[in-house]
């Protein structure tokens, strides 16, 4: 919202308080201030000009030759085209150096060969609106010499308040509001306004029916000999300091008084209106209304209307109808000054995405008292420039509003409480006498008589007046104290636990995994959605997500990663992403079920054909998950292969990690599925060698801790010795360790596969799992002789799973 | 014989091991290394000395019964004393020391004294000056290897991965270390949240225009079935966090919010928040400057002038925006606007209608909240100019931290 400077000066003397000093005033006691900008500031060096002679151009019939007195030295030649320019004219003159809007420098110039030391402006060429005709013809009593600025009092600023910090303060939705804040800061008076009706005539009140609740007061006042004439000029420039386009002095005052005491209101032609009068009426279903703007509207019963007996003319609060609108030839006016409903008015505004300088106030739910006093300004601002004007009929004032003053309760020591600060009950009832508020000073409280204005809905408890005493007495004057309280540690609760876990988690995994955390959104793309075959099972989804197909939310944090890999790979060889997250399942009823979760993905170059067989991004991952298990103090996990694997995973190469003693998956860990990766651009130069894993927190959370024990350091030397087992390809390794260990009956200490071979020499369909195994006893040192029995019952062993140990 | 490293003091094997002293008649002497001059050790070897003692060995032992084996030690023994001054070195002083003293069994009784004593003579002098020899040669070695030559201080360390943590949870984490030292809870919420949290409870009733300003995301339900939104804020802990936990309490709340805005360098729709509330006894504004001043003392390690100026809030009354004096200049720069005041968090006393919808009686306690925006914070802290890269996952942003 623009608030003009000496707007605001028609309302309080701020003789001394500069632009910047308003500026700082309100933004520390009021509202949040955007920007401070002069207003038109090569008014400055315009100067005013007088037309002393008047020529024809020698060589040139539409142009014209001036000698051009400035108030000094000789007058100027200037080349003028301007139709009107004639001898006698005070003008305003742009002299050489001087730049217009439109960064448009004035150079001295020939044009057809005769000099040109100026030039003699219009109004648009001074961003004075659109008037273009001829030269600005100013007033004949300004002063030659002066700047224009000066000479029409003109130099202004434009205040810029921010609309978000004023959404509670109704009465701040125009100049005289903004005006009353600065007289209770600076401690000056508020000029006084007259704004009742001038004496009316004694033709019938202009008939209105209101037929809804939610129109509280409808004020209607027929106006006699009014013309569409151009505005003055005090009026056009403070309309265009704030923004508005002047249009004609009918359009331009209904304007100004809105902009000025904040109470929007409408001009009908009272020839256009039937003699049936207004009807103020909810919408019906599929009715339409072509708004000012041109545009056909779709109503809907929640809409209010103004209407012409049965047909609507007016959208209420929001904007007129075309058919009804004042035009140069209107001489009897109808004026309407009503009192909305704000949320009705917000809802229908919002729907057809149409904000008008109406609907913005009406929305923040405008004082009723305000209509009289709306129209008595609009009528007396009129008369002032046609005085023949007159108030055909007394208003009709309908309705069934309810005054919004009212009375609250302050103590004193509650205030001082809360602002924490020492300020008396006398001071307080100072402020808030500035403010407005009437304080009756009793005993134990204070008695606040709060004024219709501010009774709307900003002011209705005790702590909105501890904030008014605050921003007046200012929050920098209070000051600083610490928080005092007893020394107990937060409670070590399941939130408590997680963050801790959620740490070591993210610590160990940035730390020796060497993974960088990611934090993505939580919507995820139908794109996504689709190529990982999701898209008929149910997720969480927006109403108005910000573009097609981004509507829904993620179930699970896995697939943000997955999205990622391409992009990334076509940086590095190697992607080591994890994040930790939220994923939500809806449910049927009420909030969906919320999971934590921590997602890893790993990708990189397709694996060597003799790399090792654990190093591939599988393994690694699972290594990976081992590890942050262990580093968590937390049992170690038991691996099998997945039974219902994820669509993102490989359906033949997931695997699940459980952790003994809890219930639920700890962990899948799977190889990204070809079809997905291909989808998701994993492919070509990008192919990868990819897994995924999901942790689940809330399981960790309830797994239990591994129960750390000492146990003494062996007395005895190990012995080492390697085994290869030929086997079945299908034997799982798993079983083969619990071989190995029973075999060892009691001695194995350390057991390692170093390698998985097939082919070579092995028969077809048979693998080959090579071990370290190291034999430990606590009594005595292992021979060769142990060694030797340990292989024996190793070989039978390898037979009954329908192998062999391998002597090569 | 082992592979040794070829140097001009290298050994061969056997003499420097205990086999050694083994006699072995039928061996030829030992090839030697001829060494060079200046790389003898300091305390060298005393040739004239251990030949004399040989040559006394040989004149005792020319005495000794004729033999087979005594004409062949003694031709032995004269063909080490034959060797020229180079020659004889201690290695082969050390087996000439070692054949007399092998041989003992041939040499008559009554000179068995002599001998032995000469040749344990030998034995010791040669063995000393290996010895010495070993050791020179060993500092030699050392010197070798400390000498370094060709070394480039520049050459790059090994490159060894590093992992790293998301900025935001870096500048969360600090913050979080900091009010927890103080004593302060961390509270966390859902992201999806019901309208009563994120609104109603918060004193933004159903026709609230504050709700306009806040570009819902509201969740697809069924109709009748109790509205769900992406949370627009983390305020709606507050009311959860008075539910659960007995005033006086103090807590920080960072999370995800999301606002349907459109993307751009500066929007986000879905960014980072950490909501503060404490609850207490005669909590008042200047519980909160003070905290305020004492979080942006954690954040950026001095103090730093802030100014409370009237902001609205429905679930706040008084509230504010607090600003903080720029803290990268001084008359004005592209960070604050050139208006050397950064505006970094909307705070306020806690209305009593929140209070009250979380079941506290606000004639009894009162409280401050306030709501930090971390995604701003760790911009202005990494000095981040696209707020898109936060969350947009490319491992080029990610590493650098």
């Amino acid at each position: 919202m623009k608030i003009s400077y000496r707007w605001l000066a028609r309302h309080v003397d701020l003789s001394g308080v500069d632009p910047q000093s308003v500026r700082a005033e309100l933004t520390l006691s009021t509202a949040e201030v955007e920007g401070l900008e002069p207003f038109l500031p090569h008014l400055a060096d315009v100067t005013v000009g007088h037309v002393l002679q008047r020529e024809k151009h020698p060589d040139a019939d539409k142009l014209s030759l001036c000698k051009v007195d400035l108030g000094q030295g000789e007058p100027l030649q200037i080349v003028c085209g301007a139709p009107n320019v004639r001898a006698g004219l005070k003008v305003a003159v742009a002299t050489v150096g001087t730049t217009l809007p439109g960064d448009f420098r004035i150079k001295k110039s020939k044009i057809r060969g005769v000099e040109s030391n100026g030039m003699i402006c219009s109004e648009r060429e001074l961003g004075l609106g659109d008037e273009h005709g001829g030269i600005w013809e100013l007033p004949s009593e300004v002063v030659i010499g002066q700047s224009v600025a000066r000479a029409l009092d003109a130099q202004d600023w434009v205040i810029e308040i921010d609309n978000k910090s004023v959404t509670h303060r109704p009465d701040l939705w125009g100049h005289r509001g903004i005006a009353a804040e600065l007289a209770a800061i600076l401690r000056r008076p508020l000029r006084p306004l007259d704004t009742s009706l001038p004496a009316a005539g004694s033709a019938a009140p202009f008939p209105v029916r209101v037929e809804t609740q939610l129109c509280s007061r409808y004020l209607a006042l027929e106006i006699d000999g009014a013309r569409a004439t151009r505005s003055p000029f005090w009026l056009r420039s403070l309309l265009l300091a704030v923004g508005q386009r002047p249009i004609d002095l009918l359009v331009d005052l209904s304007n100004f008084v809105m902009l000025d005491l904040g109470q929007p209101n409408h001009l009908f032609d009272r020839h256009r209106i039937g003699a049936s009068g207004i009807v103020v009426r909810a919408a019906r279903a599929d009715e339409r209304l072509t708004t000012l703007d041109g545009l056909e509207r779709k109503l809907e019963p929640s809409d209010l209307l103004i209407c012409d007996g049965p047909e609507p003319v007016a959208l209420a609060g929001i904007m007129g109808g075309a058919a009804s609108k004042v035009t140069e030839d209107t001489s009897q006016l109808l004026l309407e000054v009503a009192s909305f409903h704000a949320a009705t008015v917000r809802r229908t505004s919002s729907r057809l995405g149409l904000r008008t300088d109406a609907s913005a106030r009406f929305e923040k739910s405008l004082d009723p008292a305000l209509p009289p006093q709306a129209a008595g300004h609009f009528v007396r601002l009129l008369q002032s420039e046609q005085p023949e004007v007159r108030v055909a009929a007394p208003p009709t004032d309908v309705g069934t509003w309810k005054d919004t003053s009212k009375i609250v309760q302050v103590r004193g020591t509650r205030i001082r409480q809360l602002l924490g600060a020492e300020i008396s009950d006398d001071a307080i009832a100072d402020i808030l006498r500035r403010l407005g508020f009437g304080v009756d000073l009793e005993r134990e409280c204070m008695s606040v008589r709060v004024p219709s204005n501010r009774g709307t809905k900003d002011i209705g408890i005790e702590q909105d007046l501890v904030e008014e005493v605050g921003r007046i007495h200012r929050y920098g004057n209070i000051p600083e104290r610490e928080l005092i309280g007893a020394l107990v540690p937060p409670p070590r609760d399941e939130r408590w636990a997680r963050r801790q876990l959620v740490r070591r988690i993210e610590d160990r995994l940035a730390g020796s995994a060497r993974f960088h955390q990611q934090i993505s959104y939580s919507f995820v793309p139908d794109t996504t959605v689709e190529r990982l075959g999701l898209s008929d099972v149910a997720h969480v989804a927006v109403r108005n997500p910000i573009q097609q197909g981004a509507a829904r939310v993620r179930r699970s944090v896995v697939p943000s990663l997955i999205a990622l890999l391409a992009s990334n790979r076509r940086w590095r060889e190697e992607v080591r992403l994890f994040e930790v997250g939220k994923g939500y399942e809806p449910r049927a009823a009420g909030e969906p079920l919320e999971r934590h979760e921590v997602a890893l993905a790993l990708a990189r170059t397709p694996r060597k054909g003799d790399a090792r067989f654990d190093d591939n991004a599988l393994s690694l991952l699972q290594g990976i998950v081992d590890d942050v298990v262990r580093s968590l103090g937390l049992v170690e996990c038991t691996w099998s292969k997945a039974r219902a694997p994820s669509t993102w995973a490989h359906p033949g190469r997931a695997v699940h990690a459980c952790i003994e003693g809890c219930d639920g998956i700890a962990a899948e860990v799977a190889v990204l599925e070809p079809g997905v990766a291909r989808a998701f651009g994993l492919v070509g130069e990008l192919e990868s060698d990819a897994a995924l894993a999901c942790l689940s927190i809330d399981t960790l959370l309830v797994a239990p801790q591994r129960a750390t024990r000492y146990s003494a350091l062996p007395q005895f030397p190990a012995t080492r010795v390697d085994v290869a087992l030929a086997l079945p390809e299908d034997k799982p390794a798993a079983e083969v360790r619990a071989a190995l260990e029973r075999a060892g009956k009691g001695l194995v200490s350390a057991l390692e596969l170093f390698d998985v071979f097939k082919g070579g020499q092995l028969a077809a369909g048979t693998k080959s799992l090579a071990w370290h195994v190291v034999l430990q006893a606590s009594d005595r040192t292992l021979g060769e002789a142990d060694v030797k029995k340990f292989l024996e019952r190793v070989e039978r062993e390898a037979t009954a799973l329908g192998g062999q140990l391998r002597r090569d | 014989m082992t592979a040794r490293p070829s140097g001009p003091f290298s050994f061969p094997e056997s003499c420097l091991s205990s086999e050694c002293s083994s006699l072995d008649l039928t061996h030829r002497p030992t090839p030697v290394v001829p060494l060079v001059a200046h790389e003898f050790p300091p305390m060298s070897f005393d040739c004239q000395a251990a030949r004399r003692l040989l040559d006394e060995i040989l004149t005792a032992l020319a005495h000794a019964p004729a033999s087979d084996e005594t004409r062949a030690l003694l031709e032995r023994l004269g063909s080490f004393s034959a060797l020229s001054e180079t020659q004889f070195t201690a290695a082969a002083a050390l087996e000439t020391a070692g054949l007399a003293l092998g041989s003992m069994r041939l040499v008559p009784k009554e000179q068995r004294g002599l001998v032995g004593g000469k040749a344990n003579a030998l034995k010791n002098v040669a063995e000393a000056a290996l010895a010495a020899e070993k050791q020179h040669a060993e500092e030699q070695r050392l010197a070798r290897e400390r000498a370094g030559t060709g070394f480039d201080a520049t050459l790059p360390p090994a490159p060894l991965a590093h992992g790293s943590l998301h900025p935001l949870t870096q500048v969360t984490r600090e913050l979080e270390d900091l009010f927890t030292s103080m004593g302060w809870t961390i509270l966390d919420g859902p992201e999806v949240e019901t309208e009563f949290y994120n609104f109603d409870a918060l004193n933004i009733p159903g026709d609230h225009p504050a709700r306009d300003t806040m570009d819902t995301f509201w969740v697809d339900t069924a109709p009748g079935a109790p509205r769900l939104v992406m949370r627009t804020h983390t305020s709606p802990v507050q009311v959860r966090a008075m539910q659960r936990l007995k005033p006086p309490f103090r807590a920080i709340v960072p999370g995800k919010v999301f606002r349907n805005e459109a993307l751009d360098a500066s929007h986000e729709h879905t960014f980072h928040q950490m909501e503060g509330l404490v609850v207490g006894r005669d909590i008042s504004v200047g519980h909160l400057i003070g905290s305020m001043k004492t979080l942006l003392r954690g954040v950026f390690g001095r103090d730093i002038e802030i100014r409370l100026r009237p902001g609205y809030f429905p679930f706040v009354e008084p509230g504010f925006e607090l600003d903080a004096r720029c803290p990268f200049c001084k008359d004005g720069c592209s960070v604050c606007k050139r208006s050397t005041w950064i505006e970094l968090l909307p705070c306020g006393m806690v209305h009593p209608n929140v209070l009250r919808a979380g079941g506290i009686d606000p004639e009894q306690w009162t409280g401050f909240a306030f709501g930090l925006g971390l995604s701003r914070l760790v911009m202005l802290r990494y000095r981040i100019d696209d707020i898109r890269n936060l969350l947009g996952g490319d491992l080029r942003f990610l590493e650098q931290f």
